[in-house]
């Protein structure tokens, strides 16, 4: 009966579920059209879901004033971050799935207990070191820094995809000549792509949502990214939304364009991660 | 097949080992022996610290703002996970019922979750602006409200901007892990309910909550453990503002740390956070046990 009722009134939930999501998403939007809005038409009484006339104004007056370089910073930064975390985590995950490791279980443990601990806790020991090595205020101190959420999440999440890749496979890939390491490569990597995938975006994301690494570690404002300068930039701008609204719709743009082209594999994984 | 030489294994697994030591393990426990040190900008390169022992932490835990960040911490990491898991919840159920667009919908909400704290704290401090945001503007609107609200600026509110702003971004999370949990559950057994004349609330109180329990205290107490650590939101939105009335125990280490350069202090408060979080962290990873991650 009840079952029957539902799938009756579905287009009546399927439109509910659209309104919920739209509500949901609705900041999202906010910021994106308030970015093209005049100065004038974001403070008037009656505010507009579309602006009269769209202006690139916040766009175009900001690219002079370091946007743009505080753009590539930030894809500096979260690509050289992305790109460590792969190559150490993959190989890391594979051996804990795959070979009799003493003391995997204490490994395992302490990056769970990582992606538990308060970046303040790191902060500032990471700030004497990184003053020791030299390397404060440069790019590597905040790529370093942020690799390490990034780390720990993937390789929790990839070991249980090489865990249930059939073994098979790998025998299989022995017996026509491939040693282990070439089997890894060429038979293993292949069939858990799908996470990898989910790795590579979420430890991209991770670099490029971080606030905190980058303001401690670099002093001079031409190496930092896009969140330090949308940091800066509520003091500097204040009420200026449109200005502050265009920092913020450049900083989601890669963001969603990551989302919409993962969705499938992010969702799944997104869960999976951080249940483990 | 395993195999039996386990050089290649631990070859694997060092570089992996060798840099979360080093940016991990070392600074946890280097953030130990800094609590107990007087530690400041002065002789931060220099060997010359002096061993002050447990003073940093007799000295916050007799400390009226510490005490007050550690109540604020707790206050909005409460009211955040109970608003986030209760709307995750209810949302979790929506889209399990069966009709085209569920996935789909529910899959798209989680782009907030993946949205820079950054970029979240700007938007939702244009939104709770009392001159122009539309969090005052609708309510007054709808008549809720009689006057705009300043909530990031009024010591009575700002706290809840913060909660407002950080359930906004932990709903999917919470809804994503419930209904992974609400799928996996029987569909037979909700059938058999139906047939035996259950109505709706008999069966989410007999059946779905306690079959669904352990996955929904795994929610909140990871919901807790994220929340707990807040930062980013409360250093962008409010740093601790005003008067203190937004203060959290990871703004406050910060504050020690970076803006007083009394490393040592700093270092005693994030601790504090630390074995906070462990704590809750230990009930987790005893619940969680069979998993497979930590057999």
């Amino acid at each position: 009966m009840i079952r029957k009722s539902i799938k009756h009134n579905g287009w009546l939930l399927n439109i509910i579920g659209l309104i919920i999501v739209i509500i949901y998403l609705s900041p999202i939007y906010w910021m994106i059209i308030t970015s093209f809005k005049s100065q004038s038409e974001i403070f008037q009484a009656v505010p507009t879901l579309i602006p009269k006339d769209f202006q690139f104004n916040s766009y175009i007056d900001q690219f002079g004033s370091g946007l743009g370089q505080m753009t590539l910073n930030s894809f500096i930064i979260a690509i050289s971050s992305m790109i460590i975390v792969i190559i150490v985590s993959i190989p890391a995950a594979y051996a804990l799935a795959r070979f009799r490791v003493k003391g995997a279980k204490l490994i395992l443990l302490f990056f769970l207990i990582t992606q538990m601990m308060p970046t303040t806790v790191s902060l500032a020991p990471l700030f004497i070191l990184f003053k020791n090595l030299g390397i404060l205020n440069t790019y590597i101190a905040p790529i370093l820094a942020t690799s390490t959420g990034g780390i720990a999440f993937s390789i929790l999440l990839l070991r249980p995809y090489f865990l249930s890749a059939p073994k098979a496979l790998e025998e299989a890939a022995l017996l026509d000549g491939c040693n282990r390491f070439t089997a890894f490569i060429r038979v293993m990597i292949p069939v858990v792509m799908p996470g990898i995938l989910v790795c590579a975006a979420i430890s991209f994301l991770f670099a490029w949502g971080d606030l905190i690494s980058s303001l401690t570690f670099i002093r001079d404002q031409e190496l930092w990214p896009l969140t330090a300068g949308i940091y800066n930039a509520i003091g500097r701008y204040g009420t200026e939304y449109n200005y502050l609204m265009a920092f913020g719709t450049i900083a989601v743009i890669p963001v969603i364009i990551l989302f919409v082209a993962l969705q499938k594999y992010l969702v799944k994984g997104l869960a999976a991660g951080s249940v483990k | 097949m395993r195999f039996k030489g386990n050089t290649i294994g631990y070859l694997f697994i060092l570089p992996a080992v060798a840099v979360m030591a080093t940016l991990v393990g070392y600074p946890i426990v280097y953030n130990i022996i800094l609590s107990f040190q007087d530690v400041t900008l002065m002789n931060l390169g220099s060997g010359a610290k002096s061993f002050i022992g447990l003073d940093h932490y007799k000295q916050i835990f007799s400390d009226e703002l510490f005490m007050k960040a550690l109540w604020q911490t707790v206050y909005y990491s409460v009211a955040s996970i109970i608003l986030q898991f209760v709307i995750g919840f209810a949302l979790a159920l929506f889209f399990s019922l069966n009709f085209k667009l569920a996935s789909y919908l529910r899959g798209l909400m989680m782009v907030t979750w993946l949205v820079p704290l950054t970029v979240a704290a700007l938007l939702f401090q244009f939104m709770l602006s009392p001159s122009v945001g539309v969090l005052n503007y609708l309510p007054m609107e709808l008549g809720i409200l009689s006057e705009p609200i300043a909530w990031l600026s009024d010591t009575n509110y700002a706290l809840w901007g913060l909660i407002l702003t950080n359930v906004w971004i932990g709903i999917p999370f919470n809804m994503l892990l419930i209904a992974t949990g609400i799928n996996s559950l029987l569909k037979e057994v909700f059938e058999s309910a139906q047939i035996d004349g259950a109505n709706w609330f008999q069966r989410f109180v007999k059946i779905t909550l306690p079959m669904l329990r352990p996955v929904l205290l795994i929610v909140l107490m990871l919901g807790m453990i994220y929340t707990f650590k807040v930062f980013d939101l409360v250093f962008v939105m409010t740093n601790g503002g005003p008067a203190n009335s937004t203060e959290v125990l990871s703004t406050l280490s910060y504050r020690y740390s970076f803006d007083h350069f009394n490393f040592g202090l700093g270092a005693s408060v994030a601790n504090v956070l630390f074995l906070i979080l462990l704590v809750i962290a230990f009930f987790y990873i005893k619940m969680t046990r069979d998993d497979e991650v930590i057999e």
